[in-house]
């Protein structure tokens, strides 16, 4: 006989196997969620320039995190390990989309001010500046300066985030950073 | 010995101005000799142009993000582990019934290379004899008939099978 056809039983089976084989349980990746989402995000919406491919990149890298089949020795471990995940979904992208990058232009265009008193129409000019600036480097570049100046990562976590040698990232960040600081107008 | 290149691309102050900015501490309240060497070193002039600036796309970024909430993350997650789990236990019967497909479509046409020539004979025959007293009108649909039993019979017997 060619075929077998799933009994009921043997979807139960692989649905509870499934969901038995996820990284962790609920309230551990809730936990872990509600600690990292809006890091993932801002660095998924800022290195690929577009805020509806970062939800749907979100998404994909907490999946696959689930279902990596990794022990973790610590909690920065796991959190690299996400990042790796998020950047390389966004090199996928990226490759996809044939090079090109978009410029994720600031959504507040209004004046007025934030609540600490910074003026909003001004701090909106600085960051469409940052976002062109951003758009024509490397995409390695930009994940390298949001990881270590946006979140003030170490070249450890650097590294570990984007599958470099950490005797590495001195150098790559050294010019990234000369690179945007040109970009920026400012000389170097 | 630190080559001078090597020497070029840091600089010692370089943790203590990023101190200072996150901190707050910079511009306004930043010490004085800091503010000095800044203004006079390249690397810290970058790099406090590009942390700032990337720090205020930060908290930026944090405020406009608008992220699902945990619980409703691992409930599709959940949701489409499952999906996957009976997608991928599925795979292999998929695969079994495309070869079986394939299988019982070769046995017919194997059939049909086989039987041609007797077919072929039998239909010359016919038409010679069209005049005779053995031609009938009702020949060609039986014909058309007999072809289509041969095309869906294993067909149907692979369905049946198949349902078991």
């Amino acid at each position: 006989m060619f075929t077998r056809e799933l009994t009921a039983s043997d979807i139960e089976r692989v649905v509870l196997e499934a969901v038995d084989a996820l990284q962790m349980d609920e309230d551990t990746f809730r936990a872990f969620y509600d600690r990292t989402a809006r890091q993932v995000w801002a660095y998924l919406a800022r290195i690929t320039g577009d805020r509806t491919l970062a939800d749907d990149l979100l998404q994909e890298s907490y999946y696959r995190f689930l279902r990596a089949q990794r022990a973790f020795t610590s909690d920065s471990h796991r959190r690299n390990y996400l990042f790796r995940i998020a950047t390389n979904l966004a090199h996928d992208r990226h490759r996809r989309a044939h090079g090109t990058t978009s410029v994720a232009l600031p959504a507040e265009h209004e004046a007025g001010a934030l609540s600490d008193g910074r003026d909003l129409a001004a701090e909106t000019e600085r960051r469409t500046d940052l976002a062109r600036a951003m758009a024509r480097l490397k995409p390695r570049e930009r994940e390298m300066l949001w990881l270590a100046y946006a979140q003030g990562s170490s070249h450890e976590e650097i590294a570990a985030s984007l599958g470099l040698r950490k005797s590495s990232i001195k150098i790559l960040l050294f010019r990234a950073r000369r690179r945007l600081a040109a970009a920026l107008g400012v000389r170097s | 010995m630190k080559s001078p290149n090597h020497q070029m691309i840091q600089c010692p102050r370089e943790a203590d101005v990023l101190d200072a900015l996150a901190s707050a501490r910079w511009p306004n309240r930043v010490e004085r000799e800091l503010a000095d060497h800044v203004a006079s070193c390249a690397i810290c002039t970058d790099v406090i142009a590009v942390a700032s600036a990337m720090r205020e796309d930060h908290d930026a970024a944090w405020r406009e993000a608008t992220i699902p909430s945990s619980g409703q993350m691992w409930w599709r997650a959940e949701m489409r582990a499952r999906q996957d789990a009976v997608r991928e236990a599925s795979r292999p019967v998929a695969v079994a019934q495309g070869v079986a497909v394939v299988l019982v479509l070769a046995v017919a046409g194997a059939a049909g290379w086989f039987a041609w020539p007797s077919v072929h004979e039998f239909f010359t025959t016919t038409a010679q004899n069209q005049t005779t007293a053995f031609a009938s009108p009702m020949l060609v649909p039986l014909a058309v008939a007999m072809g289509a039993l041969l095309v869906v019979a294993p067909l149907a017997l692979y369905v049946v099978l198949s349902e078991k």
